[in-house]
Formats: C-alpha cells, structure tokens, sequence
C-alpha cells in the first residue's frame, strides 16, 4: 500500500516536471508566443516583481471575503433555519428561492455598482449575495431532514419552542452547516473577486485585470498561481477542520 | 391552493413595494415595475436596441459551443480517471484541488489569450461547464454495483458490451444530473465573461446599456437574458426526467 501511494505520488511529480519542461520548451523554441504564455522561468521570475503588489491585493481581497462571508454564513444560517422550520414558509418561499439561487447574480452585479458605487462596499454586498443563496438552499434541506421523532419527542416531554431549536434542531445540523460554511467560502470569495475584475480599484481581481490589460503575461500568471495556492490553501484547512470536528463528535 | 394564493400576494407585494420605493427614492436608480414593463416592450419590438437579435444569436451559440466542448472534454476525462485506476489517483486529487478555486481568477488569463471576443467566453464557458460533468461521471463509476461487472465478464461479456449495457444505464442519473449542473455553470461562464469585458452579445448589451444610466433597457435587457437561462434549464430538466423514467 505504502509503496502504491509513493508511486502515484512519483507520476504526478513526474507529469507536473513533464508539463513544465514542455511548456518551457514551447517557449524557447518559440512555438508558443510569450506574450500571450510566457514560460514557467519568466513567471517564476516575474514573482519578484508582482510580489508584493499581489500580496497586498490578496489581504485586500481575503479582508473583503471574510466581511461578506461572516454575512452570508449568519443570513443564510438564520434564513434557513426559519425556512426550514416553518413549513408554511417554505411552501411559499421555495419557488423564489430556487429562482433566486439558480439566477446569474452577474446579472444584478451592475445594478450594485450603480446603487454602492466602485470600491469595497459593493465587493461586500456581492460577495455576501453570491455565498448567501448555497448556505441558505443547504440549510433548508437540513432542517427538514431532522428526525421527526426527536422533535415529537421533545415537545411530548414539553419542550418549548426555543429549546427545540436550540437543543434538538441546531445540533442536529451542525454537519450541514459546516459543509454550507466550507461551499459559502469558495462562494464568497469568487464574488468578491468578481467585483474587483469589473469595478475594483483594488484587491487581487483589479490587480489581475490591470494586468491582463497592460499585456503582462507573466505577471498575471504568477499573481493567479499565488491567488489559486491561497485558496487550495484554504479549502484543505476547512477540509482538516471539518475532519478533526466530526471525529470529535 | 392556498400556496398558490400566498405566493401571488407575495410577488404583488413586493412588486408594489418596489414600485413604491422607486418612485419615492429615485426611478431611474431602481426602475419601478411600470418603467422596466415598456422598456421591455421597446426592447423586444427592437425598438431600443434593433441589433438584439443578432447580439442574442451570438450569446446562445456562444453557450452552445462551450457547453458541447464541457460534454465531450469532461466525458473523455472523467471515463479515462473512473476507469484506469492508476491514473484516477494519480489526476484526480489534482482535479479536485483545481475545482476548489474561485474559477474567474482564470479569466483574466483567458482573456489575454483569446481576446475580448467570443473565444475568451467559450473557453470560461467550456472550463465552468467541463469540473461538474467530469465529477459526476467518477461519482457514476462509483455508484454502479461492481457485481453487476463480474457477473457480465462472467457471461463473457466483452468491454464495449459491459460499457454500453451495464456501465452506463447504471450511472445515467447521476450523469445527467451533473450534465444539467454543467450546462447552467457554462452558461454562468458565458455570460460572466460578457459582462467582464466584451464586444458583442447580451452581456456587451447590459454593459452599454448600465455604461449610459439607461436603467430601464438595463433591467429590460436581463429580463430577457433571465428568459434564455430559465428556457435552458428547463430544456434539461425536461432531459432529466427522461433520463430518471429510464432508469426507474
């Protein structure tokens, strides 16, 4: 077993060490034009100099995500639970709430710009806006998928209605909610991005649409390896957090 | 049917409420109901804008294009991962990984390479659409029963035979599924792309439209691409209930 995993690790070592040689070939050979791809040396040296302008984009952008994905998680946490519970509720709301979560947001992203103007603010609301729907319809599905018995039970043993939800309802979710946190994340943060690329006047979508436009090709890859490291970064810790909390539990 | 009537007093009510709001606060901010309904109008009569027709042909093909790229691409992938052993271990993690990015970082990238025409919008089209299908047909390849393979390798059956009769009846739903999941999130990368920078289609439309303050065909303008999203998913939702019949 062991040296099956140690064999699979060497061929993706190998294929990464392939591709890389390829595509490094390609551009020397001057099959590939490096204005468009340059090659993995001129992005590896070009990290030099879009370093600390990428950094600082990245704790811009990550600062504005954490705002919007505390709002999308509470909101969507709270919208869920009562949508969830109220049966009424829900069979009124559902139809909204599918067309909502299914729609484009991009489609609003201009009418949001107009109403908060360029900058942070927008990023916030839309970023929240994007993680807010899949935290909610999640949710939703987790509450009405709490045993029923145990909710008969507790009110036979005169459970008032706070205490359902405190101690039967909310325990019982606590693995959804973790999953909607770790779905609302990627959510959110692909917002904010998007913002940044259509009205930002900072944060690593600006800085990456700036450079798109300036034709730096190896700046621009070297700033969206750094962007895509972060956020691999992040999902496996909120993979590992997810982990350690279900075997405590 | 109470439902049915709660839910129309809902939508009345938040109308009337919007309506309310816009005209207090400011109409062409917030578009009350009664100045989008004749932008509607104007915009359909393609009095607003006349080239619509040939701006939407572009939007849909665009998708189209992008979305049969996502099919065949993520089929080949996730056959040749679900069903070599090796290199499913070996590919899919870094595929998995790959996924947990916020895909528009790839945009920029894609637009420096294939410019701000149609071809920067079918390739963000295509990558959107191509994670969801090649996800669901590993998850497929998991679902069906592996007796069901012994027992038809047992009868002498050859690979094709297994493939087409066992394999894939077997995993049709959740293929389906993830091709319906695929056709939204290409349309999503389509249009993305178009608001983000573009020269032609519904997205370059939105932006002139919200560039001029010409709120009304703004919110015109999305109705109708809201119409062509939902006409799509309800195509493949018809699609997937065939495909569930089928299976039952």
């Amino acid at each position: 077993m062991k040296a099956d995993t140690a064999r699979i690790v060497l061929i993706q070592v190998a294929s990464l060490a392939v591709a890389l040689a390829t595509w490094e070939g390609l551009a020397r050979a001057g099959w590939i034009d490096p204005l468009f791809v340059p090659a993995p040396s001129a992005v590896a040296r070009s990290f030099g100099s879009v370093g600390a302008l990428a950094m600082a984009g990245l704790a811009d952008t990550l600062a504005k995500t954490a705002v919007a994905y505390v709002l999308a998680v509470v909101l969507g946490v709270a919208a869920g639970v009562a949508v969830g519970s109220l049966r009424a509720l829900n069979d009124v709301l559902h139809p909204f709430v599918v067309a909502l979560y299914g729609m484009p947001k991009i489609l609003v992203l201009p009418w949001i710009v107009l109403l908060l103007g360029y900058g942070t603010a927008p990023a916030i609301a839309y970023g929240a806006l994007h993680g807010f729907f899949p935290v909610m319809v999640l949710v939703v599905g987790a509450v009405r998928d709490v045993d029923r018995t145990l909710i008969t039970v507790a009110r036979a043993f005169g459970a008032r209605p706070w205490q359902l939800y405190l101690k039967v309802i909310l325990p019982a979710i606590v693995p959804s909610v973790i999953a909607a946190m770790r779905l609302g994340l990627v959510f959110c943060l692909l917002g904010v991005l998007v913002v940044e690329l259509f009205a930002g006047i900072r944060g690593m979508g600006y800085v990456m649409g700036s450079l798109a436009n300036a034709f730096r090709a190896p700046e621009l890859f070297a700033a969206t390896g750094l962007i895509s490291v972060a956020s691999i970064a992040i999902v496996l810790a909120l993979d590992a957090l997810n982990e350690r909390l279900s075997r405590w539990r | 049917m109470k439902t049915a009537v709660a839910r129309l007093a809902l939508l009345a009510a938040a109308l009337f409420a919007w309506e309310v709001v816009a005209r207090v606060g400011s109409p062409l901010l917030y578009v009350p109901p009664s100045a989008a309904l004749p932008a509607l109008r104007d915009l359909l009569l393609l009095r607003s804008y006349p080239d619509l027709p040939s701006h939407l042909a572009l939007t849909v093909r665009e998708i189209a294009i992008a979305y049969a790229l996502s099919v065949v691409t993520g089929l080949a992938v996730g056959f040749a991962l679900g069903l070599y052993r090796t290199v499913g271990r070996a590919y899919g993690p870094i595929l998995a990984a790959l996924y947990a990015v916020p895909s528009v970082i790839w945009y920029p990238s894609l637009m420096l390479f294939f410019g701000l025409d149609a071809a920067s919008k079918i390739a963000f089209g295509f990558l959107l659409g191509f994670f969801p299908i090649t996800l669901a047909v590993l998850a497929g390849i998991r679902q069906v029963n592996p007796q069901l393979v012994v027992v038809a390798r047992a009868f002498g059956a050859r690979p094709l035979t297994i493939f087409v009769k066992v394999l894939v009846p077997g995993m049709l739903f959740t293929l389906v599924g993830g091709m319906r999941t695929g056709l939204a999130l290409s349309v999503i990368g389509v249009i993305v792309g178009e608001i983000l920078g573009s020269k032609a289609g519904m997205g370059a439309l939105i932006n002139h439209a919200y560039g001029l303050l010409r709120t009304a065909d703004y919110v015109a303008l999305v109705m109708v691409t809201l119409a062509v999203i939902a006409a799509s998913d309800v195509a493949a939702s018809l699609v997937e209930r065939r495909a569930r019949r089928w299976t039952e």
